[in-house]
């Protein structure tokens, strides 16, 4: 990929609902391996966006460049193959599944034997226990997800949307009923993955200060529309809520 | 009950409970993905009849007319599924309906008739002997082995489970929910034409009455064996499991003499405690529906 070129532009992008405007006019664009802290209150246009750029959602009007070519994805399954991973703010795991069948949800390892397809699950529980070992987790990966902590519950969506490679990857409301310790572990592992991988970020937040220290540059949206799209340097929190708090 | 315990006796439970089996693992299928089929017991009579027909009016072989049987379970139970997932009928409503005019055909082309004078190619597996063993239960052994492998040991077995265990996270991570929910409504709809058969194969005939009073059962072998009605949770051994233990209750409650009105309250208690623990169960562990 031309280093040059966006990883992602979004142009003019907008989304109804009905006589809902959820979306209006909203344009940025994303390095390759920078993160976008995407901030506003609750209604702001911010899931909306994530599930545009995740093919959940499809917008009314406006256009994604996705490395430099124009991009539509029709479903999630689409903009997975095309390289966008997300974790969701509610997790989007399966309560009672085991971690290894939620780590490989959609992404099953198969042998073949004879004619047949059939799951290798030796196979993806050594690979879940190892790569859940990289990050920091060490458990018995036949336990069901119900019985995980917030904390491993987020390394979990987390490391999943990471092992598919991702060029970008979406965390919604990632620091969410996080406890202050689970918090600057999965800062942690945001930086980490980042830094080895230069995975592009677009990380939603309302935890403002937490906003500020991860991302290179900051997106904040008002009812649907930019508010503004500026370097994360040169934005305050006080500014940021300022603006956020306004009429 | 020492009579249940000759070895004629004994083959002959196991025998019956082949189709309260094959009925509940169709049903376990549907219940995976927290919905429920009540078409099955009519499809079980359908099934077979339109199979049979095939073979006396058109003049198929037994092979097409058994082929027939199984592809007109699973293209019911495919238009169940269509319907539920596509026009967003509750699958207790579509399946109900599809039960009433599956029930209404079957009278129509019967005129409420038992149908016999099957081929005997037909009657092969319920009649035949291997060894010293059924022929019907050698088969049930297979069909169960087969279903248990796919659900634990394939992709779509388990997506099947994952798909009913939370739809929005399976189609996040690019699950093609919907077309995994119809094929569990397909399984159901086969199976269901698979115990119709094999009760036709046993009792060489097809009665509009056929499989009405499995429907009770083939509810309550998965519920009591563990399957969540909110899907995502249950075990095909476990099922065959259920499946016996509500055929024994069955068999004691005719062999004591006490009637078959009793069969029924037993079976629905059973029904209500197992509904019962599932959700204190469910409560309990947290889960949330």
């Amino acid at each position: 990929m031309n280093e040059s070129v966006p990883l992602v532009r979004v142009e003019n992008l907008s989304k109804d609902f009905g006589a809902i405007r959820a979306l209006h006019d909203v344009s940025f664009q994303l390095e390759q391996g920078k993160i976008l802290g995407l901030v506003g209150d609750n209604g702001a246009g911010k899931s909306t966006l994530l599930n545009i750029l995740f093919g959940r959602l499809q917008p009314s009007s406006g256009k994604i460049y996705f490395e430099g070519e124009e991009m539509r994805f029709k479903d999630p399954s689409d903009a997975m193959k095309k390289g966008v991973a997300i974790a969701y703010q509610f997790l989007e795991l399966v309560e009672i599944a085991p971690l290894w069948a939620n780590f490989f949800m959609g992404r099953e390892i198969t042998r073949k034997i004879g004619p047949f397809n059939i799951l290798d699950n030796k196979k993806m529980k050594s690979l879940t226990q190892q790569k859940l070992s990289q990050y920091g987790f060490q458990t018995n990966v036949d336990r069901e997800v119900r019985e995980l902590s917030g904390g491993e519950r987020q390394t979990l969506a987390v490391s999943k949307a990471i092992e598919t490679n991702p060029k970008l990857l979406l965390l919604d409301e990632p620091f969410t009923l996080l406890s202050i310790e689970d918090t600057e572990n999965l800062v942690t592992l945001i930086r980490e993955i980042n830094e080895k991988t230069s995975v592009s970020v677009i990380l939603v937040s309302h935890t403002l200060s937490l906003i500020k220290e991860v991302s290179d540059c900051i997106l904040l949206l008002k009812g649907g529309e930019r508010a503004f799209f500026e370097a994360a340097d040169s934005v305050s929190i006080d500014k940021m809520i300022e603006v956020i708090c306004s009429k | 009950m020492p009579e249940l315990l000759t070895p004629v006796n004994f083959q002959n439970t196991v025998v019956q409970g082949t189709v309260i089996g094959i009925l509940s693992i169709g049903m376990t299928f549907v219940m995976l993905i927290g919905e429920i089929d009540l078409s099955i017991v009519s499809l079980a009579a359908f099934a077979p009849l339109m199979g049979v027909l095939s073979i006396q009016i058109l003049g198929f072989p037994v092979v097409a007319g058994l082929v027939l049987t199984v592809v007109v379970g699973a293209g019911v139970g495919l238009l169940n599924g269509l319907v539920i997932e596509k026009v967003r009928i509750p699958s207790l409503v579509q399946t109900l309906a599809t039960w009433w005019i599956l029930a209404g055909v079957i009278l129509v082309v019967t005129e409420g008739a038992t149908k016999g004078g099957f081929p005997p190619e037909w009657n092969w597996l319920g009649s035949a002997y291997i060894g010293p063993i059924r022929a019907v239960l050698i088969f049930f052994v297979v069909f169960v082995i087969i279903v248990w492998y796919f659900s634990k040991n394939t992709k779509t077995g388990l997506r099947l489970y994952i798909t009913g265990g939370n739809e929005n996270s399976a189609r996040a991570a690019g699950i093609p929910t919907t077309r995994i929910r119809i094929l569990a409504f397909v399984l159901s709809g086969l199976i269901a034409a698979v115990a119709g058969y094999t009760l036709s194969a046993r009792l060489g005939a097809v009665s509009p009455r056929f499989g009405t009073e499995w429907l009770m059962p083939a509810i309550a072998a998965p519920v009591i064996s563990g399957v969540s009605l909110t899907g995502g949770r249950g075990n095909i051994i476990n099922v065959v499991a259920g499946a016996y233990i509500i055929q024994l209750i069955v068999q004691v409650i005719r062999m004591a003499g006490i009637g078959g009105y009793y069969s029924e309250l037993t079976q629905g208690l059973l029904v209500f405690v197992a509904i019962l623990i599932d959700t204190l169960r469910r409560r309990m562990m947290g889960i949330q529906e």
